[in-house]
């Protein structure tokens, strides 16, 4: 299964509101798709489709080969198992400290590992997403870069197959937002995971995507390689780039590189 | 208010049919069960002291000039043990428990925790109702215990102290205007108000619009429909058993 997301004809309505009319789209396994568009398109509510916190009034959602909005809740949870996501403000729970936040997942879902293995495992995203040693920190003390880190270690835990971004760059210092670029593509070139991530800001996500996706009211209207997206001459999404992008010269393989801190 | 209904009735059938056969989470249930327990105690042994205290007088007003002294306390048996007491747990435990269940349930959803335990897999109902339902049904009763024998002390403190009645002929006309079955109605009531408490309110932070407004106002119409509904069930519940 090389498409482990598939959209078919999904349309979603609020009311007389139509958020996603009749959207088609596939994401590649292994590679980042970063789904873009301007505030209030429904690029959130795209990512809670997959999830399955939300269903299409018509159409399929189809991941990991699940029908999320059909199959049986043991199923959904059994994909919601294999996947993670980054929610746009950490969604930590206040009640639990770093530690516990990031090691909820694999007290819920892995009972195989032993206490020490899941401690020796948090320590180790912690580290991956440069917090060392701030297991015991309550949440309430983090800054909201800090809060996005954690978010991130919690979803990668488990090593999901899927992970999901909403927004990972709005509201970040550039520091803080490189350093989640390049987790992204860390992690993508060493374990060959999926990643979706939605933003509003294309320039945030443009060394880090394979594939760009663009909805605008409702609709798709561009979708296909990230050298082939900012090239196209679709006039909205021209006016969505902006006058002023500056790419970044193309490497070798015709992406453009991933700038170096 | 239909469509309130039916929400909430939606939600505990949400809720059996994911849970009731589940075991809740590990090591949490004691956990609320002290914390709805410790919190709403203090108010509680308060109002029973001062509700008690009352009935003897207002008892005594009634009955005295009458000549009625030994009915005083027959009076605070009847409307303390199998009225009173229940009711005010009930309230106590809605405003201290049920407020802060519907206002923690609201800010998780706000900040999208609610979400976040649905995507790493839990059921949200098993994480949160479980725990708090159980724990409820654990303290709810010994709470109505405790407030019916508190009033009743106050009261008999309040007659024999402040209003020089009789104390033996205070404490026997009480037995004998109440027994045993009293006591396990009171139990049964604690029970089902904690069952009513814990719905109504986990519902309201459920159902809560997002943002600050929404966790006011779920913990608002938590306090109020959940003591509204257990005065009513109460109404009902005293006509069979008394009526
Ligand atoms: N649960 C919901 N109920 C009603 N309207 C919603 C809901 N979720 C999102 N919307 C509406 O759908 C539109 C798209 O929202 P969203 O996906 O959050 O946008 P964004 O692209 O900024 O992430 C907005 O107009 C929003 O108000
Ligand atoms: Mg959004």
């Amino acid at each position: 299964m090389d498409e482990p997301i598939v959209f078919t004809g999904v349309s979603k309505r609020f009311g007389a509101l139509t958020v996603l009319d009749d959207v088609s789209l596939s994401f590649q396994r292994g590679q980042t798709t970063a789904v873009i568009g301007p505030s209030g398109t429904g690029k959130s509510v795209l990512l809670k489709h997959i999830v399955g916190l939300l269903h299409p009034d018509s159409g399929t959602v189809s991941v990991l080969g699940v029908d999320m909005a059909r199959a049986k809740d043991k199923d959904v949870y059994a994909v919601r198992k294999r996947l993670g996501m980054l929610f746009q403000d950490g969604a930590l729970f206040d009640s639990l400290s770093v530690g516990e936040n990031i090691a909820f997942p694999l007290q819920r879902h892995r009972a195989d590992l032993s206490t020490k293995r899941q401690r020796e495992r948090v320590d180790q995203v912690l580290e991956l997403v440069e917090l060392p040693g701030l297991y015991d920190r309550p949440t309430s003390a983090l800054s909201g870069g800090q809060r996005k880190r954690v978010g991130l270690a919690r979803a990668i835990v488990n090593e999901p197959e899927i992970v999901l971004f909403d927004e990972p760059n709005s509201g970040l210092d550039p520091m803080t937002s490189d350093a989640i670029d390049h987790l992204i593509h860390d992690m993508k070139a060493k374990l060959g995971i999926t990643f979706v991530v939605i933003s509003h800001d294309i320039v945030g996500t443009i060394n880090v995507a394979d594939r760009i996706a663009m909805l605008y009211q409702g609709k798709l209207i561009a979708n296909g390689t990230t050298a082939e997206v900012v090239r196209s001459e679709h006039p909205v999404l021209r006016r969505f780039l902006g006058r002023n992008l500056v790419l970044p010269e193309p490497g070798d393989d015709g992406l453009p590189r991933l700038p170096s801190i | 208010m239909i469509r309130w209904l039916g929400g909430f009735a939606w939600f505990v059938v949400d809720w059996a049919r994911a849970c009731a056969m589940r075991r809740p989470p590990p090591g949490r249930v004691m956990e609320e069960a002290f914390r709805i327990g410790v919190m709403s105690l203090p108010v509680l042994l308060t109002i029973s002291i001062f509700v008690g205290t009352n009935l003897a007088l207002q008892g005594y007003n009634a009955f005295v000039p009458l000549g009625g002294q030994r009915l005083v306390g027959m009076f605070v048996a009847l409307a303390g043990v199998r009225e009173l007491a229940p009711i005010i747990a009930a309230a106590m435990v809605a405003a201290k428990a049920g407020t802060e269940m519907a206002s923690q349930i609201a800010v998780m959803k706000t900040r999208e925790q609610v979400d976040a335990l649905e995507v790493m897999a839990v059921n949200p109902l098993w994480w949160l109702v479980t725990p708090r339902l159980y724990g409820i049904v654990l303290v709810m009763p010994a709470l109505t215990v405790i407030s019916i024998f508190t009033m009743v002390a106050a009261s008999y403190v309040a007659a024999t102290v402040q209003l020089g009645l009789n104390g033996a002929v205070f404490l026997e006309f009480a037995r004998n205007a109440t027994s045993g079955f009293d006591l396990v109605a009171g139990v049964v009531k604690g029970f089902v108000f904690g069952i009513v408490i814990c719905f109504v309110s986990t519902y309201c932070g459920f159902a809560s619009t997002k943002g600050p407004e929404g966790v006011g106002q779920a913990t608002n119409s938590a306090v109020v429909i959940s003591s509204v509904a257990c005065v009513s069930i109460n109404y009902i519940v005293s006509q069979v058993l008394y009526g």
